[in-house]
């Protein structure tokens, strides 16, 4: 922190209209085990925007994705306190019912993760487990899922093979068709696109770019200029702590604390 | 920085010195696979015949078969295989899925592999104390147990190594969508498995099938022919063991029949097993 000049603030967090909040951390605090992974982390997630979140390895950005769907809960050592309130009901309340909230939160992660199955029952998979739909009313749903997952026109020829078959980029594409087909409101990402090549990673972000009118997205990256390209809004954490939050157009061109500035302009990370 | 000539010349001659170790090392192994295979097919085809279907296994000087013992090998295989192949996968899935790095998961785990080198004839044994001493008669039920406990700890180990070869994400993306564990671990893993846990299944059932000692105290054997599971009841291995110990040439050849029908009837299994398993990965 030599080059912290004192002018600057340690932490920002910006304001958001409450009334446009859809997902709301408030004070949370993780562990797993005795370690303390994040530390009274606050912050909005605006409906029907791109949130970034931003940070070095290990600072618990994807500490803080695998909170919002209670991922975490599989395994016992690891527990949250805090809020986090998903339409003015606090989803780390204990009888929360899981399925129904992750219903309502879907999750693609790093790499790719197609069920040992075909491509169209990957992406009925999940709509099997809440709804029981006809065969036609199936079929819409998984052709609206991959078009809307941009991967329609590359597979509707090949529904019944297997999704191992996909190359990575359709694989990734296909978990996002998944998870949306079962109409979520809300889509974490997890580094979607660190696993893909360039021109794959191009076509996912163009996925998202089309999904994030309809969709609240909370998306973790490594890759700043993504960050950049998808992001209404941008949360930069350091060591489990939320050091900066706000507008992305803002905080890439004028970062308001030292080491979101240090992060963005290449100084460590 | 030069790399020294001496060097990459010994190196050379290392790796020419290891491949031809470990070829000569493959071709021992396979003489001695291919010399086995061969004294059984040449004598177990002399004494192959019609009537070894057809009759049972007769006493010396009379012709006879193995129908007894095929039917009673089959069903007491296929009674152990099921027993095992229910304990197995729940065992191996619970171990794998379940019990982490539990204290009861490992006990569980390092019993398991205890029981999976526990010599058979102990096992044959312990199942006469329980099932055939108490109900004062040898049987295939009891035959079928013994095979079982033979069985199952191969198939839970096995079933436990290959879900857990499975990638974490795997199951946490079924979870993220919803899925309770039990449907992820059985609409997603196993299916992702069905390959690793079908070899477990084939050789636990390669070894059972030619395994004599825990018969001898359980299922006995039974000269004549009978489906009945509550009496004793004759099979391959131990047939084979009578009649290769004893002077007659005819007796003799009857044994090495049978050899060969185990050896022929395990690869079948396998190349059958092998054959539905096998879902085009890519087409």
């Amino acid at each position: 922190m030599s080059l912290a000049s004192p002018e600057l603030p340690e932490v920002s967090i910006a304001e958001v209209d409450k009334a446009k909040v859809k997902l709301d951390v408030q004070s949370l605090d993780f562990f797993y085990g005795k370690s303390h992974a994040l530390k009274d982390v606050s912050i909005p997630f605006e409906a029907k925007a791109v949130t970034a979140l931003i940070g070095p390895s290990g600072c618990g950005k994807s500490t803080l994705l695998r909170a919002l769907n209670r991922m975490y809960a599989l395994y016992p050592g690891q527990r949250a306190t805090g809020k986090i309130m998903l339409d003015n009901e606090d989803i780390l309340r204990p009888g929360v019912n899981l399925s129904m909230l992750r219903a309502k939160v879907g999750m693609v992660f790093q790499k790719p993760t197609p069920f040992p199955m075909s491509i169209f029952d990957n992406v009925a998979f999940g709509v099997r487990l809440y709804e029981t739909l006809g065969r036609t009313q199936m079929a819409e749903r998984v052709e609206e899922s991959l078009r809307r997952a941009a991967l329609w026109d590359e597979v509707k020829d090949k529904l019944q093979t297997s999704g191992l078959g996909l190359s990575g980029g359709q694989q990734q594409r296909l978990c996002v068709a998944r998870c949306i087909a079962v109409r979520p409101e809300i889509l974490l990402l997890d580094e979607p696109t660190s696993a893909l090549d360039p021109i794959s990673s191009a076509k996912l972000e163009e996925t998202v770019t089309q999904l994030k009118n309809d969709y609240t997205i909370v998306i973790v990256t490594h890759n700043l200029g993504q960050a950049a390209r998808l992001s209404k809004y941008t949360g930069f954490m350091y060591l489990g702590e939320l050091v900066e939050f706000g507008q992305t157009a803002e905080m890439f061109t004028k970062p308001v604390t030292t080491r979101a500035s240090d992060y963005i302009t290449g100084r460590f990370g | 920085m030069a790399v020294s000539a001496r060097r990459i010349a010994v190196r050379r001659l290392s790796n020419v010195f290891f491949v031809v170790f470990c070829t000569l090392v493959t071709l021992v192994a396979l003489a001695a696979l291919a010399l086995i295979l061969y004294s059984l097919a040449s004598q177990g085809l002399q004494g192959l015949n019609l009537n070894i279907f057809l009759k049972s296994t007769p006493a010396a000087g009379s012709p006879g078969g193995l129908i007894n013992a095929i039917v009673g090998s089959i069903m007491m295989c296929a009674l152990g295989m099921i027993i095992a192949l229910t304990i197995g996968i729940m065992g191996g899935t619970w171990l794998s899925e379940y019990a982490g790095e539990s204290r009861y998961g490992s006990v569980i785990r390092f019993l398991n592999d205890v029981l999976l080198s526990a010599p058979s004839i102990l096992i044959g044994l312990f199942v006469y104390e329980f099932l055939v001493f108490p109900f004062k008669s040898f049987s295939g039920f009891a035959g079928s147990v013994a095979l079982a406990l033979l069985a199952a700890p191969v198939i839970v180990r096995t079933t436990e190594d290959v879900l857990k070869l499975q990638p974490i994400s795997l199951r946490e993306s079924g979870v993220a969508l919803g899925a309770p564990v039990w449907h992820v671990i059985r609409t997603i893993l196993w299916r992702g498995s069905t390959s690793g846990m079908l070899t477990g299944a084939l050789l636990a059932f390669a070894r059972i099938s030619g395994e004599t000692a825990p018969l001898l105290f359980t299922a006995l054997n039974n000269q004549f022919f009978s489906w009945n599971m509550a009496r004793p009841m004759a099979s391959l291995p131990v047939v084979i063991f009578q009649d290769a110990l004893t002077p007659y040439p005819d007796l003799n050849r009857l044994a090495w029949a049978g050899a060969l029908l185990i050896a022929v009837s395990v690869l079948a299994v396998t190349i059958i097993a092998r054959a539905f398993s096998q879902e085009p990965r890519r087409s």
